[in-house]
Protein backbone atom coordinates (compact mmCIF):
# COMPACT_ATOMS: atom_id res chain seq x y z
CA UNK A 1 0.00 0.00 0.00
CA UNK A 2 1.30 3.56 -0.59
CA UNK A 3 0.34 7.12 -0.24
CA UNK A 4 -1.84 7.36 -3.40
CA UNK A 5 -3.99 4.34 -2.26
CA UNK A 6 -5.11 6.19 0.72
CA UNK A 7 -5.84 9.54 -1.19
CA UNK A 8 -7.64 7.25 -4.05
CA UNK A 9 -10.04 6.65 -1.18
CA UNK A 10 -10.50 9.60 0.08
CA UNK A 11 -10.88 11.00 -3.12
CA UNK A 12 -13.85 8.99 -3.75
CA UNK A 13 -15.21 9.74 -0.43
CA UNK A 14 -15.14 13.03 -1.09
CA UNK A 15 -16.88 12.66 -4.80
CA UNK A 16 -19.74 10.79 -2.81
CA UNK A 17 -20.68 13.14 -0.90
CA UNK A 18 -20.27 16.21 -3.02
CA UNK A 19 -22.58 14.28 -5.73
CA UNK A 20 -25.01 13.40 -1.95
CA UNK A 21 -24.77 17.07 -1.49
CA UNK A 22 -26.25 17.91 -5.12
CA UNK A 23 -29.14 15.52 -5.01
CA UNK A 24 -30.08 17.37 -1.65
CA UNK A 25 -29.58 20.90 -3.38
CA UNK A 26 -32.10 19.82 -5.95
CA UNK A 27 -34.63 18.29 -3.82
CA UNK A 28 -34.14 21.36 -1.85
CA UNK A 29 -34.48 23.87 -4.95
CA UNK A 30 -37.58 21.85 -6.00
CA UNK A 31 -39.39 20.82 -2.71
CA UNK A 32 -42.12 23.03 -4.50
CA UNK A 33 -42.27 21.88 -8.00
CA UNK A 34 -45.81 20.48 -9.14
CA UNK A 35 -44.40 19.82 -13.12
CA UNK A 36 -41.66 18.08 -14.33
CA UNK A 37 -41.03 17.26 -17.99
CA UNK A 38 -41.72 13.65 -17.27
CA UNK A 39 -44.71 14.82 -15.97
CA UNK A 40 -46.62 14.46 -12.35
CA UNK A 41 -44.52 16.37 -9.28
CA UNK A 42 -40.70 16.47 -8.82
CA UNK A 43 -39.76 12.81 -6.94
CA UNK A 44 -37.08 13.16 -4.47
CA UNK A 45 -33.88 11.89 -5.56
CA UNK A 46 -31.85 9.51 -3.75
CA UNK A 47 -28.39 8.70 -3.86
CA UNK A 48 -26.83 4.74 -3.33
CA UNK A 49 -23.45 4.52 -2.10
CA UNK A 50 -21.55 0.77 -2.63
CA UNK A 51 -18.49 -0.10 -0.81
CA UNK A 52 -15.50 -1.32 -2.97
CA UNK A 53 -13.05 -3.23 -1.73
CA UNK A 54 -9.59 -3.10 -2.37
CA UNK A 55 -8.88 -6.29 -4.20
CA UNK A 56 -5.06 -6.36 -4.08
CA UNK A 57 -2.12 -6.11 -1.67
CA UNK A 58 -1.73 -8.05 1.70
CA UNK A 59 -4.74 -8.99 4.19
CA UNK A 60 -4.46 -4.90 5.49
CA UNK A 61 -5.13 -3.16 2.17
CA UNK A 62 -7.78 -5.91 1.24
CA UNK A 63 -9.86 -4.63 4.28
CA UNK A 64 -9.74 -0.68 2.74
CA UNK A 65 -12.62 0.14 1.05
CA UNK A 66 -13.22 3.29 -1.85
CA UNK A 67 -16.92 4.53 -1.73
CA UNK A 68 -18.78 4.63 -5.01
CA UNK A 69 -22.12 6.40 -6.29
CA UNK A 70 -23.74 3.31 -8.31
CA UNK A 71 -27.00 5.47 -8.79
CA UNK A 72 -28.93 8.23 -7.94
CA UNK A 73 -32.78 7.14 -7.81
CA UNK A 74 -35.73 8.99 -7.34
CA UNK A 75 -38.05 7.73 -4.15
CA UNK A 76 -41.56 6.50 -5.13
CA UNK A 77 -43.31 7.48 -1.84
CA UNK A 78 -46.41 9.12 -2.89
CA UNK A 79 -46.60 13.00 -3.41
CA UNK A 80 -48.04 15.57 -0.59
CA UNK A 81 -51.45 16.39 -1.01
CA UNK A 82 -52.41 19.81 -0.60
CA UNK A 83 -56.26 21.54 -0.51
CA UNK A 84 -55.55 24.67 -2.61
CA UNK A 85 -58.14 24.64 -5.53
CA UNK A 86 -56.93 28.18 -7.04
CA UNK A 87 -53.58 26.20 -7.98
CA UNK A 88 -53.38 26.13 -11.86
CA UNK A 89 -52.24 21.85 -10.85
CA UNK A 90 -55.17 21.49 -9.08
CA UNK A 91 -56.99 18.47 -9.31
CA UNK A 92 -60.98 18.05 -9.73
CA UNK A 93 -61.38 18.27 -5.64
CA UNK A 94 -59.40 21.03 -5.76
CA UNK A 95 -55.99 18.93 -4.35
CA UNK A 96 -52.44 19.63 -5.89
CA UNK A 97 -49.62 16.91 -5.54
CA UNK A 98 -46.76 18.80 -4.08
CA UNK A 99 -43.24 16.80 -4.13
CA UNK A 100 -42.13 14.20 -1.63
CA UNK A 101 -39.82 16.25 -0.36
CA UNK A 102 -39.52 16.92 3.42
CA UNK A 103 -37.30 19.51 3.88
CA UNK A 104 -36.50 18.54 7.54
CA UNK A 105 -34.70 15.56 6.39
CA UNK A 106 -32.39 17.47 3.57
CA UNK A 107 -30.96 19.52 6.24
CA UNK A 108 -30.22 17.00 8.40
CA UNK A 109 -29.44 14.87 5.10
CA UNK A 110 -27.07 18.43 4.27
CA UNK A 111 -25.82 18.67 7.56
CA UNK A 112 -23.98 15.23 7.64
CA UNK A 113 -23.03 14.93 4.07
CA UNK A 114 -20.59 18.74 5.13
CA UNK A 115 -19.47 17.11 8.13
CA UNK A 116 -18.33 13.77 6.41
CA UNK A 117 -17.23 15.57 3.83
CA UNK A 118 -14.77 17.69 6.01
CA UNK A 119 -13.79 14.44 7.76
CA UNK A 120 -12.51 13.46 4.80
CA UNK A 121 -10.23 16.52 3.63
CA UNK A 122 -9.10 15.95 7.35
CA UNK A 123 -7.78 12.75 5.85
CA UNK A 124 -6.33 14.38 3.73
CA UNK A 125 -4.18 16.94 5.28
CA UNK A 126 -3.34 14.00 7.82
CA UNK A 127 -1.90 11.51 4.77
CA UNK A 128 0.26 14.76 3.80
CA UNK A 129 1.42 14.65 7.50
CA UNK A 130 2.36 11.18 7.19
CA UNK A 131 3.98 11.50 3.99
CA UNK A 132 6.16 14.53 5.30
CA UNK A 133 7.29 12.69 8.26
CA UNK A 134 7.53 9.24 6.59
CA UNK A 135 10.48 11.39 4.14
CA UNK A 136 12.34 12.99 6.58
CA UNK A 137 13.53 9.63 8.69
CA UNK A 138 17.14 9.48 8.69
CA UNK A 139 17.37 13.71 7.81
CA UNK B 1 22.20 -6.43 6.31
CA UNK B 2 23.94 -6.21 9.66
CA UNK B 3 21.87 -8.12 12.36
CA UNK B 4 24.02 -5.60 15.16
CA UNK B 5 23.40 -2.09 13.67
CA UNK B 6 20.23 -3.37 12.13
CA UNK B 7 18.96 -5.34 15.38
CA UNK B 8 15.36 -6.25 16.57
CA UNK B 9 14.75 -2.37 17.94
CA UNK B 10 15.48 -0.98 14.64
CA UNK B 11 13.47 -3.42 12.57
CA UNK B 12 10.61 -3.55 15.03
CA UNK B 13 9.95 0.51 14.57
CA UNK B 14 9.73 0.33 10.88
CA UNK B 15 7.05 -3.05 11.70
CA UNK B 16 5.27 -0.03 13.77
CA UNK B 17 5.50 2.56 11.46
CA UNK B 18 3.66 -0.09 8.52
CA UNK B 19 0.85 -1.05 10.60
CA UNK B 20 0.40 2.80 11.83
CA UNK B 21 0.11 3.44 8.15
CA UNK B 22 -2.24 0.51 7.67
CA UNK B 23 -4.45 1.83 10.33
CA UNK B 24 -4.16 5.13 8.55
CA UNK B 25 -5.74 3.31 5.47
CA UNK B 26 -8.96 1.74 7.29
CA UNK B 27 -9.48 5.08 8.92
CA UNK B 28 -9.45 6.90 5.23
CA UNK B 29 -11.71 3.73 4.27
CA UNK B 30 -14.12 4.28 7.09
CA UNK B 31 -14.28 7.60 6.83
CA UNK B 32 -14.61 7.55 3.28
CA UNK B 33 -17.38 4.93 3.91
CA UNK B 34 -19.17 6.85 6.52
CA UNK B 35 -22.66 6.56 5.07
CA UNK B 36 -22.20 3.37 3.04
CA UNK B 37 -25.59 1.32 4.13
CA UNK B 38 -24.37 -2.08 5.33
CA UNK B 39 -20.32 -0.82 5.71
CA UNK B 40 -18.37 -2.01 8.75
CA UNK B 41 -15.96 0.07 10.21
CA UNK B 42 -12.71 -1.81 10.80
CA UNK B 43 -9.21 -1.15 12.75
CA UNK B 44 -5.80 -2.78 13.89
CA UNK B 45 -5.80 -3.92 17.08
CA UNK B 46 -3.13 -2.36 18.37
CA UNK B 47 -4.26 -3.06 22.19
CA UNK B 48 -4.17 -6.70 21.16
CA UNK B 49 -0.99 -6.82 19.45
CA UNK B 50 0.76 -5.10 22.25
CA UNK B 51 -0.24 -7.80 24.74
CA UNK B 52 0.54 -10.68 22.50
CA UNK B 53 3.95 -9.35 21.84
CA UNK B 54 4.42 -8.44 25.25
CA UNK B 55 3.22 -11.84 26.83
CA UNK B 56 5.44 -13.74 23.44
CA UNK B 57 8.48 -15.20 26.07
CA UNK B 58 5.56 -17.42 28.20
CA UNK B 59 3.56 -18.48 25.69
CA UNK B 60 4.32 -21.92 23.34
CA UNK B 61 3.94 -21.13 20.18
CA UNK B 62 2.96 -23.96 17.94
CA UNK B 63 5.93 -25.82 16.27
CA UNK B 64 6.33 -25.14 12.55
CA UNK B 65 8.85 -27.72 10.67
CA UNK B 66 8.00 -26.21 7.60
CA UNK B 67 8.41 -22.67 6.53
CA UNK B 68 4.80 -22.98 4.24
CA UNK B 69 2.99 -23.99 7.44
CA UNK B 70 0.61 -20.95 8.72
CA UNK B 71 0.98 -19.36 11.89
CA UNK B 72 -1.70 -19.91 14.32
CA UNK B 73 -4.08 -17.00 13.55
CA UNK B 74 -3.23 -14.08 15.54
CA UNK B 75 -0.36 -15.43 16.59
CA UNK B 76 2.46 -12.93 14.13
CA UNK B 77 2.09 -9.44 15.32
CA UNK B 78 3.24 -8.21 11.76
CA UNK B 79 0.41 -9.62 10.27
CA UNK B 80 -3.01 -8.90 12.94
CA UNK B 81 -6.02 -9.36 11.68
CA UNK B 82 -8.40 -7.04 10.98
CA UNK B 83 -11.24 -5.69 13.64
CA UNK B 84 -15.11 -5.07 12.40
CA UNK B 85 -17.36 -3.02 14.40
CA UNK B 86 -20.46 -4.71 14.81
CA UNK B 87 -22.97 -1.81 14.59
CA UNK B 88 -25.37 -0.99 16.98
CA UNK B 89 -28.92 -2.05 17.06
CA UNK B 90 -30.31 1.18 16.62
CA UNK B 91 -27.79 1.58 13.28
CA UNK B 92 -30.49 1.21 11.05
CA UNK B 93 -28.64 0.77 7.54
CA UNK B 94 -25.78 -1.68 9.12
CA UNK B 95 -23.47 1.17 8.89
CA UNK B 96 -21.07 0.57 12.21
CA UNK B 97 -18.35 3.71 11.41
CA UNK B 98 -18.82 6.57 14.04
CA UNK B 99 -17.76 9.60 12.37
CA UNK B 100 -15.89 11.18 15.32
CA UNK B 101 -14.62 7.84 16.76
CA UNK B 102 -13.12 7.72 13.23
CA UNK B 103 -11.63 11.37 13.58
CA UNK B 104 -9.44 10.87 17.18
CA UNK B 105 -8.20 7.66 16.01
CA UNK B 106 -7.25 9.71 13.05
CA UNK B 107 -5.14 11.99 14.69
CA UNK B 108 -4.37 9.68 17.52
CA UNK B 109 -2.61 7.33 14.72
CA UNK B 110 -0.65 10.71 13.23
CA UNK B 111 1.10 10.96 16.64
CA UNK B 112 1.75 7.48 16.95
CA UNK B 113 3.63 7.86 13.74
CA UNK B 114 4.88 10.72 14.17
CA UNK B 115 6.55 9.15 17.30
CA UNK B 116 7.83 6.24 15.69
CA UNK B 117 9.27 7.80 12.92
CA UNK B 118 10.99 10.27 14.98
CA UNK B 119 12.43 7.43 17.23
CA UNK B 120 13.92 5.46 13.92
CA UNK B 121 15.48 8.93 13.03
CA UNK B 122 17.40 9.65 16.31
CA UNK B 123 18.28 6.07 15.86
CA UNK B 124 19.80 6.47 12.85
CA UNK B 125 21.19 9.37 13.70
CA UNK B 126 23.03 7.32 16.61
CA UNK B 127 24.55 5.29 13.88
CA UNK B 128 25.66 7.91 12.14
CA UNK B 129 27.19 9.21 15.17
CA UNK B 130 29.19 6.32 15.81
CA UNK B 131 29.96 5.79 12.28
CA UNK B 132 32.04 9.27 11.83
CA UNK B 133 34.13 8.66 15.23
CA UNK B 134 31.73 10.34 17.42
CA UNK B 135 31.73 13.65 15.41
CA UNK B 136 28.17 15.65 14.72
CA UNK B 137 28.70 15.15 10.84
Amino acid sequence: MDFLDVFNVTASGLTAQRVRLQAVASNMANARSTRTEAGGPYQRKMTVFEAREMGFGDALDQAMATVQVTDVVASDDPPVMHYDPGHPDADAEGYVAYPNVNILEEMVDMMTTSRIYEANTNVVRTTRNLADSAFQIGR
Amino acid sequence: MSAFLFDRLHNGLGRVLDLRYAQHGLTASNIANASTPGYRAKYVPFDRILAQAVGRGDELEMARSDSRHFMAPGSDPSRPEVVEIEPAPWEVDGNSVDPDKEVVRLTENSVMYDAVSTGLSQRIAMLRYAANNGSAA
